[in-house]
């Protein structure tokens, strides 16, 4: 019997196969490193920036409204920005609005409260989960205590020295957005356009696009898209976190995208070439 | 009566368009308000859909549908977690917030992480030569792939640039093209709502 | 000025908005009345929509269900509203051609609002007795729950057309492809930008943007549903005037006119 052509059979290729190449492509690179270099983009670059010319003791207020599904890329931008504030001596109040967020940012502040030696309510403040997103992000420009009257443990906001007289946007001079759906809209909206509050915005890859016109038109000041935008602020602040590490696999993975979808185009044209000749299996 | 629905539709939506224009802090407090009643409309919905979720399990559980065991799974996880949740509240520590954590973190982290498999076989699929626009999305795509990751620039250092006017220039330009065709879009459905020119949400043609 | 203090009752910096919004109101009524006087609409062809038909009738042929996913919007998007409209209409093909149809909701408000449209949609078409219980039923409101229901629904009934009409987001190419494993023909339309490449990949036909906004006009053919579409091509006809003349004017040395678009 005549094997069958190697190019129909490759144009029908079982999806458990391509599947298969994906899990060896992502596990391999995480398991042996290769730490391949990462350039900085210009947004990433503006965000640091904008960031870093924050005189020390300044106040940011960080809106991190994320679960699990996207923590991938944006925890760790969360983590490596965190640790940029405390090493700049500023002082992050955090919020979120998402309700399965707030053990990742508790797991966020440890980690970087724990690398540059900071004390809660002393160097931060994390005020935890409110509802209402729109109307939460609204009501901050009124008034912090009546969105938020104790922060995350239930201490009272009027207890914790470092939130005295810092009660709405016109106390930060600096607000943080690191979302994955349309809260950042709302951020766009209301903090930066309404209250004219420097913004910058971390989002996933996906969303990153949607954000370029603001930031030509100067309604946000950075952004740090995805993976990639994580494992660059990473880059900037000296770190290697879960962004940096996760490049490896994200460059391998694309890579082998590249691959099938020109060996699938070479099989397309040999098959086209086959039935021209009146070939075939 | 039969118009009651359309006219607090009218006043509601004319109402939340005016405050976009009225920054006087009473209209801003209203508007406040009437978004937290959007919350409590919600609250409201999610025990009424929570009953029709139990409903159509429940009938496939009298009737032995096939599949009706895991009814019986979805049935007791829903009357679990809502007792559990009503008796000890949903905060660190209690049961719900534990349940949580240790399934619905990482079965959501790991459907999304699925989609890195689904992207690959789809633009297996996808990404054929077969005319003048499949063959620009699929070049397209392949500068995108390799350009915005590490290893781009070690095949090309003009990788990256080229990635960034990509997404600058041609990108932008189709997304805000796009964006605005939305946005009057969405004007224009709105407004259909809000004047009762659409009334199919009622039920209604 | 922190708004407490605020009692101002305009706010200058959107008096460009509040012009555009009174001239496509005025567009609007210029249209109705057009229509009402009798004058024809033309639609372009939708290659996505004109595919429906299709794709309900092939469901018929094998005696397969129709699966319709509204989207994972709340009542406050517009995508939304824009799928409870489009269900009216693919509701009342259904209960015509007699052939099932699921629709599994993700927003608990919403899927009372689909009920309601699918129900009627059956009593205008004669079938009200047909309309089954649990046809519009609550799944979840956590994303990828709802996604593992619905890919779980498609591998195990293989609809023969799964019609994607709303607003999705993430878990778009999942279903899309597990849509594809089964073999069903899929129309998606979504006005999230982001989420159109993988739908135009993945999926039969596509409706890119505010063709999902046009769709229930274009399904019904009525010539006031048709006059907000000429609407909104009027206004974006103006738009894309003012673009124009905003870039000529910068380039000429006038910035200050294309200014003039920026809101507060």
């Amino acid at each position: 019997m005549a094997r069958r052509p190697l190019a129909p059979r490759l144009l029908r290729l079982d999806r458990r196969v391509i599947f298969i190449l994906v899990a060896l492509a992502t596990a391999i690179p995480l398991l042996f490193p290769v730490n391949l270099p990462i350039s900085v983009s210009p947004r990433v670059r503006a965000a640091f920036d904008t960031v870093d010319k924050q005189p020390a003791g300044g106040y940011v207020l960080m809106s991190l409204d994320y679960e699990p599904d996207i923590a991938a890329e944006l925890q760790p931008m969360s983590i490596s920005m965190l640790r940029h504030c405390f090493r700049k001596g500023l002082k992050p109040v955090i919020l979120t609005l998402y309700p399965a967020a707030p053990g990742l940012i508790e797991r966020a502040l440890n980690e970087a409260a724990d690398a540059e030696g900071k004390k809660r309510n002393e160097d931060y403040v994390f005020l935890g989960y409110k509802s209402g997103s729109q109307s939460v992000i609204l009501g901050l420009g009124e008034s912090i205590r009546t969105m938020f009257p104790t922060d995350f443990w239930g201490t009272p906001l009027d207890s914790i020295p470092m939130m005295r007289g810092h009660n709405s946007y016109a106390d930060f001079p600096l607000v943080i957005n690191m979302a994955g759906s349309r809260i950042a809209d709302y951020y766009i909206q209301i903090a930066a356009t309404r209250y004219r509050r420097p913004l910058v915005l971390g989002a996933t890859a996906v969303m990153t696009t949607d954000y370029y016109p603001y930031l030509s038109s100067g309604q946000i000041l950075g952004l740090i898209g995805g993976m990639k935008g994580a494992a660059e602020y990473e880059v900037l602040n000296n770190l290697v976190g879960n962004g940096r590490r996760g490049m490896d696999a994200q460059s391998v993975v694309h890579v082998l995208i590249v691959i099938l979808v020109i060996v699938g185009n070479l099989a397309l044209l040999l098959t086209g070439g086959l039935r021209r000749r009146g070939g075939g299996a | 009566m039969r118009n009651g629905p359309l006219l607090v539709t009218f006043f509601t939506g004319a109402l939340l368009v005016a405050f976009f224009f009225i920054p006087h802090h009473s209209a801003q407090k209203m508007q406040s308000v009437m978004l937290d009643w959007a919350n409590v409309v919600y609250a409201f919905a999610l025990i009424l859909g929570s009953i029709t979720l139990w409903t159509v399990h429940q009938r496939k559980v009298t009737s032995r549908a096939p599949g009706w065991a895991f009814s019986v799974v979805t049935l007791s996880a829903l009357a679990f977690m809502t007792g559990a949740g009503v008796l000890q509240g949903v905060e660190e520590g209690t049961l719900v917030n534990r349940f949580y954590n240790i399934a619905n973190y990482h079965l959501v982290s790991t459907m999304f992480a699925l989609l890195a498999f689904f992207i690959a076989s789809a633009a297996f699929r996808a990404f054929r030569a077969r005319n003048v626009e499949a063959t620009l999305l699929l070049v397209t795509a392949i500068v995108m792939m390799i350009g915005r990751v590490s290893i781009g620039e070690y095949i090309w250092q003009g990788f990256p640039a080229l990635t960034e006017w990509l997404l600058d220039v041609p990108n932008l330009a189709a997304k805000r093209a796009i964006a605005i065709g939305i946005g009057l879009g969405a004007v224009s459905t709105a407004l259909k709502i809000i004047l009762g020119i659409d009334r199919s949400y009622l039920g209604r043609s | 000025m922190t708004p407490e203090l605020d009692t101002r009752l305009f706010e200058p910096g959107r008096l460009n908005l509040l012009i555009g919004l009174v001239l496509f109101l005025i567009f609007l009524f210029v249209n109705i009345a057009r229509a009402k006087r009798g004058a024809s609409m033309f639609i372009r062809p939708i290659a996505g929509l004109a595919a429906i038909e299709e794709a309900l009738g092939r469901a018929t042929e094998m005696g397969r269900p129709v699966l319709y996913l509204p989207g994972l919007g709340d009542m406050s998007e517009v995508g939304t509203l824009a799928a409870i409209t489009i269900l009216s209409r693919v509701a009342r093909r259904t209960a015509e051609l007699g052939c099932d149809l699921e629709v599994p909701g993700y927003d608990p408000v919403a899927t009372t609002m689909l009920e309601s449209a699918a129900r009627e949609a059956y009593v205008q078409a004669g079938r009200g007795d047909s309309f089954r219980p649990g046809t519009v039923h609550y799944v979840s409101a956590q994303q990828f729950a709802y996604v593992a229901a619905v890919t779980g629904y498609m591998l195990r009934e293989r609809p023969a057309a799964n019609i994607f009409m709303g607003s999705f987001y993430a878990e778009s190419l999942f279903l899309a492809e597990t849509g594809n494993v089964t073999g069903a023909i899929q129309i998606a339309g979504t006005d999230q930008v982001t989420q159109l490449p993988f739908f135009v990949c993945a999926c039969d036909y596509a409706l890119l943007g505010e063709e999902l906004y046009a769709a229930s006009a274009y399904l019904g053919q009525e010539p006031i549903q048709l006059a907000t579409i000429a609407a909104q091509d009027w206004a974006k006809a103006a738009a894309a005037i003012i673009v124009v003349v905003g870039v000529i004017a910068t380039a000429l040395g006038h910035p200050e006119v294309g200014r003039l678009r920026q809101t507060q």
